[in-house]
Formats: structure tokens, sequence, C-alpha cells
């Protein structure tokens, strides 16, 4: 399956906020300075997998998850969730499903993969799948990454807590993620106390380091503001080129994302909810930055991270 | 119109804050549509004195009265509470105040908070509650405050049926009996919306229908947060127009007595 196949079929549902709304710097604008209002991705040139011309105009979600079907109510969460992604403007969700226990054994993160590939066929173009899976497995992990990325067009690899990045355990993922040009979205957080109960939680100074190893492969540091010290975080992506900044989580402090742009450039920061919706998109929709960047952010960004696929 | 019971002036300690003068919050409110905010100092939150706070506060928004309502800072734990009550009220003109219990070190069940609350509600003053500054996880080394637990909420709107709260920065109000229906307690609080879902688990949906539309008042917590998602929630809310008519300003205007 092809970027441009997983990317062409979209809800035509109307939107409450607009991608207008959400490019339109209006801060800025009320304080004097002229912003372009474009309706789409100004200025970019983002390739898809096919190599024909960008989507323009879309807003992808670079962290969203499904629910586990434990819980009895998951089918209509997830309905939620594509309906509250219709009203906020969002065009795509790029999915994982974690394991309601962690850390994840390799059958509980194949029936997660295996619930997320089902929930891409029933959410056409709307959920695009991240295998999730535990480095600790090995071949089995590997395994499924090659399945769901190779046969069931998945976009990415989802990894959570279970080991912290910079381990040897988890370099033959990174090389995997490598070989088949996808990116990895890694769960991420910095605190100035010790997380007792995520003790291997990595944070943007391990993303650094690894991607000093393998400055080939394309990370994404989960939730800048997922409630650590995301002035600690961005300041330690800042010279790790390959390394990209998820906006999404919980936290609305204002002068997050200014800062992630300016700290690492429009070029590296994507757009993200992690279900947090209205934090997520009010946070793009106030933050102080031209149209054009706002652009790259919502979608551009992660189009051409995507686009980088090798299969 | 939009009245944000939920903004601040001023420094905070731990963090650079943009558009904390009165001139850059009047700005951000014009660019966002909010007619008006409740306002108290960011400083007094660290301050020992935080009447100091108050007093910087008034010096910076006193020439703009008409949208700019001043909230004061105290600390019942503090020595000389009773005349800074006093001045900010009867010479400041202020008609609410902002208590920090877990930051000024003192529980919402104490004696002298008891009083202070006595105080207020004699003087027909409304008492706000940030439930929290930011989140605990983001803290400073040097320190570890929690959020204000909503049992301890619960106690206290109990113990002041006559007082007049308002409740901020919270969340997970329906786990607790102050968000649930009937839940026996005196209808004397109202919650802010800045960190409630309106999507999703919808909680501001949860309260429309277990608290009924007049017990929900917009804010934002800015220049802390970005005033938008507060803007988005109202936007996406699944409720008839004049409910969100009441969370934007009526409901306010009605417990600040504008």
């Amino acid at each position: 399956m092809t970027i441009s196949q997983i990317t062409a079929s979209l809800s035509g549902s109307r939107p409450r906020v607009s991608r207008r709304t959400l490019l339109k710097s209006s801060a800025a604008v009320a304080l004097g300075a002229t912003l372009p209002l474009t309706g789409g991705t100004a200025g970019q040139s983002v390739p898809d997998a096919s190599g024909s011309p960008p989507a323009k105009g879309k807003v992808i979600d670079c962290h969203a998850h499904l629910v586990h079907h434990s819980r009895a109510t998951w089918e209509a969460d997830d309905r939620k969730l594509i309906e509250a992604a219709d009203k906020l403007g969002i065009d795509q969700l790029c999915c994982s499903m974690l394991t309601p226990k962690r850390p994840a054994t390799a059958e509980g993160f194949r029936q997660c993969n295996q619930w997320t590939a089902e929930a891409m066929r029933r959410f056409p173009g709307r959920v695009l799948g991240y295998c999730y899976v535990n480095p600790g497995y090995g071949p089995e992990a590997l395994d499924d990454i090659r399945r769901c990325v190779e046969e069931r067009g998945f976009i990415g690899i989802k990894l959570y807590n279970e080991h912290t990045c910079t381990e040897p355990v988890v370099f033959p993922v990174v090389e995997l993620a490598i070989e088949l040009g996808v990116p990895i979205l890694h769960h991420a957080g910095h605190s100035h106390y010790f997380v007792e109960d995520q003790p291997h939680m990595s944070d943007s100074g391990h993303f650094a380091e690894l991607a000093r190893r393998y400055p080939e492969m394309m990370l994404i540091c989960a939730h800048i503001t997922g409630g650590g010290d995301w002035e600690w975080t961005v300041k330690a992506a800042r010279h790790a080129p390959n390394v990209y900044l998820d906006t999404s989580g919980s936290v609305t402090d204002a002068g997050s994302v200014e800062m992630a742009v300016t700290t690492v450039g429009a070029e590296r920061v994507v757009f993200g909810c992690d279900m947090s919706m209205t934090a997520g998109v009010g946070k793009i929709r106030g933050a102080n930055l031209s149209a054009q960047d706002k652009g790259k952010i919502l979608s551009g960004n992660m189009m051409r991270l995507l686009g980088r696929r090798k299969s | 119109m939009i009245i944000d019971v939920n903004a601040y002036l001023g420094p905070f300690a731990f963090r650079r804050l943009r558009h904390n003068t009165a001139a850059s919050l009047l700005a951000l409110m014009d660019a966002k549509g909010i007619d008006k905010a409740v306002v108290s100092s960011a400083a007094a939150i660290t301050y020992r004195n935080a009447q100091a706070g108050n007093e910087e506060l008034m010096e910076e928004a006193c020439r703009h009265r008409d949208r700019l309502i001043p909230f004061a800072v105290l600390n019942p734990f503090y020595a000389g509470w009773q005349d800074d009550l006093k001045i900010c009220h009867e010479e400041f003109g202020m008609t609410g105040l902002r208590l920090y219990p877990k930051w000024h070190n003192y529980g919402l069940s104490d004696a002298c908070c008891a009083e202070l609350i006595a105080a207020a509600t004699e003087r027909n003053v409304v008492i706000s509650i940030p439930l929290r500054v930011e989140d605990n996880r983001q803290r400073s080394w040097l320190l570890n405050v929690p959020d204000v637990p909503q049992a301890e909420i619960v106690a206290l709107v109990k113990a002041h049926p006559q007082a007049r709260f308002l409740l901020l920065n919270g969340a997970g109000y329906v786990s607790s009996a102050l968000g649930r229906k009937d839940n026996g307690l005196p209808p004397n609080y109202a919650i802010e919306i800045s960190r409630l879902t309106a999507v999703l688990a919808n909680e501001l949906g949860q309260l429309l229908t277990n608290l009924g539309p007049d017990r929900l008042v917009f804010g934002t917590g800015m220049p802390f947060n970005y005033p938008d998602p507060a803007l988005v929630k109202l936007e996406v809310l699944d409720t008839p127009e004049p409910d969100k008519e009441r969370i934007r300003h009526q409901n306010a205007a009605t417990w600040l007595r504008l």
C-alpha cells in the first residue's frame, strides 16, 4: 500500500474548526502583523511515496491511540475519536494501540497491531497505523514490524517505555525502521525527579544520543507538553536534526510551540494531540507563528517523513 | 461577550510568561475576542508576603478597570491578612480572592482559612481556588506542590454554604461529588472550563447535564496557558447556543455580580 493510497480517502464532513483558523496566527494578526492566510501548506513541496503532488490542506495528528478491545466501549470510543477529529478539522490520525498492562508481551502487542489494522480498514484514510512493539522481544518484535509495514500498510513504529531508547536491545528496531524508511514515535518525558512508575522512560536527551548513533533514523519525540519540563525537552533536542518534536499533551503552556520552532526549526515540529484534542488544536491555533510554519507543523513535516517510506 | 474568570498578570517564579502586562494581556484579549478578565498576581503565588503582589497588580491594572477585574491573593496563615483584605476590598475595590492553600502551606479546613472565608463572605467577596498552577510533573527541583484534592473542596463548600466559590484549573470533577448530579452539596460553587474536555470523555457536557448550565464559567488560565484551547472547547461543545452564552459570560457576570 502506498502513502498516496493511505492518505487518499478522507471524510467529506465539515469541521467546526477549520484549517484556516488553525493556520491563522490570530494573536499576531490582531497585534498588527501581516500574515498570509492560505488554506494549504504554503511554500511546501511534500512528495508522497508515489511521487505525486503533495496533498494540500491536510491536518495530520501524529500521535493518537485506539482503544484496546478489553474495554467494552472500544468501538464507540474509537468512533468518538473520529467524530472529534471531524469537529476539529483533523483529517488523519496516526494511531497506535497499547496493551493495558505493560511491559507488553509479544502476544499482547501482536494483538494490538491486528486490531489497529482492522481500525485502518474500518476508517480508511482516517486512521494511519503505528506498529507498537516491546523491543525486548527481539525477533518477534521485528517480525511484527515487518509484517505491519510491508503487508498491512502501517506508517511507522510506536515505542513506549519498556526500554530506554539507548539500550542496545532497541537498536535492531531502529535499524529496521531505517531499512523500511518509517518513523518511530517514542514515548517521552523529562521530570526533575525519578518517575517511579516509568523507570525506563526516555527523554529527548536520550533521543539525541540515539540520533547521533543513527543519523538516518526519523525519531519523533512524543508529547513535548505531556507533563514534563518542556523547555528542557526542547533544548535537549536542539542539536539532533533527525529528532522531531510532537506538540501533543494535555499541558497548554503558552509559548511552548513557539519555543520548539525557535529552537529546532519549524521543519522539526509535528502536530499531535495524544487524545488531548482541544488542547492540541488550541496550542497550534494560539501559537504566534507564520502560516507557512503552521502548515509545516500541521501536515507538511509529517508528509515528508511518511514520504521516505521504502516499500 | 466573553468573560475570562481565570487570568493573571506579573511574573511567575518558575517560567517566563508572555502577555503578563496589562497592555499585552489586553492586546491578547482583543485578538481572541475576550472582553473582560479576572486577573490576580502571578508573583503573589510565591511571594512570602502576597499583599506585595496585590499592590503590584493594582499598579498594573488600575487604569483598565473597565476590562480587568482584579482579585487579591491572600494567605490566611500570614500576618496581617485581615488588614490586607480590608485594603484590597475597600481601597483597591477588589471583589474577589484567589487562594493557594498548597502553595501557601495551609489547609482549607484550618481555622485561619475558615476565618478568612467568613470575613470574605461577610464582605460579599467571591473566593476562587486554582486547583493547580501548573502540571506537577514539570515542577522545579526546588518544590513539590500537589494539586488541591477535590475531597478538600467538597468539605469546604459544605462547611461554608453562604460563601461563593469559583473553582479554577480543575478536571475530573465528574469523578468526585463536585460534578455529580444531586450531590447534596450547596450550589455555592461554579466550575471554570480551561482543563475540561469537550470531546471524547466530554466532561463539559457531563457537567452541563449533572449540574445544569448555570454552574460553568469560561476561563483560560492566560497568560500561563494559550487562551485558544478554552475557546476551541466552546466551539465544538454540543450544547444549545443559550447554554454557551451562559458559559461565555452570563454565569460569570452573575457570580461576579457585574
